[in-house]
């Protein structure tokens, strides 16, 4: 995090650069997979709803399609327990099934596609709760920011690895090496005035320590902008694998599975 | 010691020359400017007699043996007078010269020996001198006289475009340059993130940049040596310079303690607090500082000692809840002693520090970080005789890396203090090097370094399985991080890991006749220090990391051939080179590796190779009323990272693919073509004008072959590394220095610097980013560029 307040400083600083959008070619790229697995759990609830986006990648410029999967199941191997989810819309497969199910071994999701067979598997992780979320009244890089005081406290004893999820496409992760155990606090800034009265629901999940690097490298590589800074461009990998090609340079899916606990407060903006 | 044995009979071996001189005597002294007492470094002093000569060192002193006679040494300089003096030589003797600064137009019809003139008879090359007048000439983006952006204009030396850090020389990265203050290792020479460099120049005497053929007296670094010696200070009056700019004012002092023995410099510069408000609405601050001091005392003709010291800092800070700061600080002493009039020593005494610092309220700590260092080097130089020079010396740097701390910044902060796991290491090195003319045609220049470098132990370690903090995940075809087994506590003193390396050099240059030569080089050298950095050029909070169990030391090897040409009366100069260079042990990172605050580094880092070759043309005009140059560079620099090598018990699997799935990729600082061209016309004593033109090919990047989707979040993907380019990058400036003459004898002299920055506007890229808008939802390139139309006006003083 300190790195992306460091490029915005900079980007702050160069008060004589200028942006402008141009046109460029861009090489283009067989088609893959993209699988958007990621299950909020919500312990209060006996039964959760499964929702998996099934997408395909497209050149930058061009609008991302929906796949047609040929199937797709989570099972789980300990519990010989295996569901298929169906089509609620175009790309869109879910299923509602028992919440705790799905805590309690290690899940696969399977997916056909194209004569190929994906697998992802993953482990449910905790969470914990937001304690408090308070508006503050600071700016950091302009007056139409909005600061929102999050505050919550660390699980101790182990090693937790979190995820934020502020709306609006704006996402933090955030290891616990430096506040174990601790109550924790820190302020984000809404980049635009958010409006009076307007209900902001803020999301704290508990992921794993691969699934924390992979956010870390979505949310930087999607994050555009880091000035003349040019950091290193990557193919953000998940957890997703083909297993008819294994191996394969070419014929590899994107996206992630995971399955995380999810505290949620909301806050009024006053 | 073994290495301290073979040293001490180098030593001796040297001394066994000292018999040779028979009716030979020796002449020797210093070289000074009559005004100032300043030692000059790099003055000729010729003997035409015998078509021989010496050049004073870095401390200002000679020492030529020659045959017994009556001589006339002729001493010259650029800007200053030739001298022409005539000795009896039939004993040893001392001759201190001192020149006279030359009005400042120069004559076309005198001669003068250049500082920056080719020279063709060393075997030195692949070195270039600036001139502290020739870089202040060179128009610059706000007028700010600049050393660094002076040598990008060099062939050879490029950087990664404005607002950037640091420079590439020949295909190497920022952190293979040694930058030396003083002798004194500086590790971040920008402020403002690149825009300005760190050397005050008016408080700098010389500047010299090795780019290949490095002696062995230096090692350490890779691809480049930037020498730079800060003016003693003026030991007969008192002089004070300054200049007002549109980012920074400068202020220097300088004058006698005691007359003609000891003399104080103190130089500071500082550039205005708000000068960037306009930036945000908020109270903010961003500027930077920086104080030159240097102290220097002739106890005797054989004594002379200096001290000297650097600090400099960068502020930033946002409505108090972000402050950022961070600067070098050098302090250094040294000691010149002459043992006899052949044998000049220097003992010098540096320590040097980089820190990083930074208060983050709204997360609630603060970071600091940084590295500190404490160097010991003695240096002697023996002149044997007018064919033969001998220097060796020994060197020792002890340091101590602060991968950083935390601390909580208020008492409401959730942060626990925390130390990161600090590094210790030391280096040692011993060094000897013979320059000798073997026939007035062949001259050499051969030396040795021994380097050794002992990683001492830290609070803890980890150890991995089968000794590998890097897994590689064969299904997802990604490197990961390796969970460490066990953590080993080791005890300060203990010695982690060992390396030794023998770092040969040789240069040899055969003169064709009085104006043409050949020269041709041989360099290894040995790099300890890492500067852990995933971005196309240095940040200020990147950190260093010595090498260690895990990480290696780079090695480079180095050839190089030139041409050497001085044509029209000396007039022109031409110098062309080619170079190939391979590195080993050349680090990258994989994919999202997290390098700050990370206390296991060795678990993002692979260690592969790298390769630069090319060719540099540089044509320049000496004297005259205009004069300038032309440089020309091809050269490709690349990079290779393949998967580790695995035999069947490591567990590693076969199927690695390394970085680019293996295959060679371009480093982010390859390019392809790289013109400079700079011109000065001095029209008369009123009014001058210079300007320089740049062309470069754009740097390797990356556009995305995909996109997709992620919990909303629009990702690009991307292919192989550095396949893409930047558009060109081409640029005129332009500058005129006005010296109003109507107060020519006033005590106050000043002159107007107006100058144009990229005089055409073009708005060059410093970089295309890929993403999407969120006013419009759509996917979009986006090129930022810095500088567009720049003018600016500096006014200098001097009384």
């Amino acid at each position: 995090m300190i790195k992306k307040i460091f490029f915005t400083v900079f980007i702050s600083f160069l008060f004589l650069s200028c942006e402008d959008v141009i046109e460029v070619e861009l090489p283009s790229n067989k088609e893959k997979l993209i699988i958007d697995a990621l299950i909020k759990i919500d312990n209060n609830l006996p039964n959760t709803a499964i929702k998996v986006k099934a997408n395909l990648t497209s050149s930058f410029f061009d609008e991302i399609k929906t796949a047609n999967l040929e199937k797709i199941t989570i099972s789980s191997e300990v519990n010989n327990w295996e569901e298929e989810l169906t089509e609620e819309a175009p790309g869109l497969y879910s299923k509602i099934v028992a919440t705790d199910i799905l805590k309690q071994e290690e899940l696969t999701l399977t997916i056909s596609y194209d004569n190929q067979i994906y697998e992802a598997k993953t482990t449910y992780v905790s969470s914990v709760a937001i304690d408090n979320l308070t508006q503050g009244e600071g700016t950091l890089f302009n007056d139409d920011e909005t600061e929102i005081i999050i505050s919550y406290t660390d699980n101790p004893n182990m090693e937790n690895f979190y995820l934020f999820d502020f709306n609006f496409g704006e996402f933090l992760v955030s290891e616990d090496t430096f506040y174990k155990g601790q109550l924790f606090e820190f302020s984000f800034f809404y980049d635009s005035a958010l409006k009076v009265g307007q209900s902001v629901t803020i999301s704290l999940l508990g992921i794993d320590k691969s699934f924390y690097n992979y956010m870390n490298q979505v949310i930087v590589q999607s994050g555009g902008n880091q000035g003349p800074f040019q950091t290193p461009a990557s193919t953000v990998r998940g957890n997703i694998i083909n297993t008819t090609e294994e191996n394969s340079i070419q014929n590899y899916a994107l996206g992630y599975f995971a399955i995380c606990e999810t505290f949620k407060k909301n806050i009024t903006i006053e | 010691m073994d290495i301290a044995k073979n040293i001490i009979f180098l030593l001796l071996f040297t001394f066994s020359f000292v018999s040779f001189a028979q009716n030979n005597f020796t002449v020797s002294g210093t070289v000074s400017d009559v005004n100032s007492n300043e030692t000059l470094i790099g003055v000729t002093i010729a003997i035409p007699e015998l078509a021989t000569g010496v050049t004073t060192n870095e401390y200002g002193f000679y020492s030529i043996t020659l045959p017994e006679g009556e001589y006339a040494i002729i001493t010259s300089y650029l800007g200053f007078k030739n001298a022409k003096t005539s000795v009896l030589l039939n004993e040893n003797k001392k001759i201190n010269f001192q020149l006279e600064e030359e009005a400042e137009i120069l004559n076309e019809i005198i001669l003068v020996e250049n500082v920056e003139k080719t020279n063709i008879e060393t075997p030195q090359m692949s070195v270039n001198n600036l001139a502290v007048k020739t870089i202040k000439k060179i128009p610059v983006v706000l007028g700010e006289a600049d050393v660094l952006k002076a040598i990008i204009l060099l062939p050879g030396v490029s950087n990664a475009g404005e607002g950037s850090s640091g420079f590439n020389v020949r295909g190497g990265s920022a952190d293979q340059n040694l930058i030396l203050l003083d002798e004194a290792t500086i590790f971040n020479s920008s402020h403002l993130f690149g825009f300005f460099s760190v050397f005050n120049p008016d408080a700098i005497k010389d500047i010299k940049i090795y780019k290949g053929g490095i002696p062995s007296r230096y090692g350490g670094r890779l691809s480049s040596v930037l020498e730079i010696f800060q003016k003693e200070g003026n030991s007969k009056e008192y002089h004070i310079n300054g200049g007002i700019g549109a980012v920074a004012s400068r202020l220097l002092f300088e004058g006698p303690i005691i007359q003609d023995k000891a003399a104080f410099l103190i130089g500071g510069r500082a550039s205005y607090a708000h000068l960037f408000l306009p930036l945000f609405n908020n109270d903010n601050k961003a500027y930077f500082y920086d104080l030159n001091t240097k102290f220097n005392f002739r106890i005797n003709e054989n004594n002379n000692i200096y001290l000297s010291g650097y600090f400099g800092r960068d502020v930033f800070s946002i409505s108090d809840s972000f402050i950022n700061t961070y600067g070098n600080s050098v302090g250094n002493f040294r000691w010149n002693h002459l043992f006899s009039d052949k044998l000049f020593s220097n003992l010098s005494l540096i320590y040097s520090d980089y820190y990083y610092g930074l208060k983050l309220d709204f997360v609630g700590f603060n970071w600091n970080s940084g590295i500190q260092n404490f160097n010991l080097k003695y240096d002697l130089k023996h002149y044997i005789n007018n064919n033969l020079q001998i220097n060796y010396g020994i060197n020792n740097i002890y340091y101590q890396f602060n991968p950083g701390k935390i601390i909580p910044s208020n008492t409401s902060s959730g942060i626990i203090e925390e130390q990161l796991i600090q590094k210790y290491a030391n280096e040692f090195a011993g060094y000897i090097d013979f320059e000798y003319d073997i026939t007035k045609q062949l001259s050499i220049e051969y030396g040795l370094r021994v380097s050794n470098f002992v990683r001492l132990g830290q609070d803890e370690i980890n150890i991995y399985e089968n000794n590998n903090p890097v897994t590689f995940n064969p299904s997802l075809l990604i490197y990961q991080e390796a969970d460490p087994i066990e953590v080993s506590i080791t005890r300060r003193k203990s010695k982690l890991k060992t390396y030794t390396n023998l770092e040969p050099r040789l240069s040899i240059s055969y003169r064709l006749n009085s104006n043409n030569s050949i020269k041709t080089s041989y360099t290894r050298l040995a790099q300890y220090l890492h500067l852990l950095s995933n971005t196309s050029s240095p940040t200020p909070l990147d950190v260093w990391t010595p090498s260690g169990p895990f990480i290696k030391p780079q090695l480079l090897d180095q050839y190089a051939f030139g041409y050497f040409k001085n044509f029209n009366n000396q007039n022109y100069s031409l110098e062309t080179e080619v170079y190939y260079k391979k590195i080993q042990n050349r680090i990258d990172y994989i994919d999202g590796a997290n390098l700050i605050a990370n206390n296991a580094i060795e678990q993002v880092i692979l260690n592969g190779e790298a390769r630069a070759y090319g060719l540099e043309i540089l044509l320049r005009k000496n004297e005259g009323k205009f004069q300038g140059w032309l440089a020309y560079t091809l050269s490709k620099s690349e990079q290779h990272t393949p998967g580790r090598i695995s035999s069947p018990t490591n567990g590693i699997n076969p199927l690695e693919t390394g970085i680019n799935n293996g295959e060679w990729y371009n480093t982010p600082f390859d390019k392809t073509h790289d013109i400079s061209l700079f011109g000065s016309y001095e029209l008369n004593k009123k009014l001058s004008f210079n300007a320089n033109f740049v062309f470069q090919t754009g740097q390797p990047t990356n556009y995305p072959i995909g996109q997709f989707e992620f919990q909303g979040l629009t990702v690009p993907y991307y292919g192989f590394r550095n396949t893409e380019r930047l558009p060109n990058y081409n640029r005129l400036d332009v500058s005129a220095t006005l010296t109003p003459t109507k107060n020519a004898n006033r005590k106050i002299k000043g002159e107007w610097i107006l100058s144009i920055y990229n005089l055409y506007n073009r708005k060059n890229a410093a970089s295309i980013n890929f993403d999407r808008n969120n006013d419009t939802g759509v996917n979009e390139a986006v090129r930022t560029s810095i500088f567009g139309i720049v003018p600016s006006v500096t006014y200098n003083f001097k009384f």
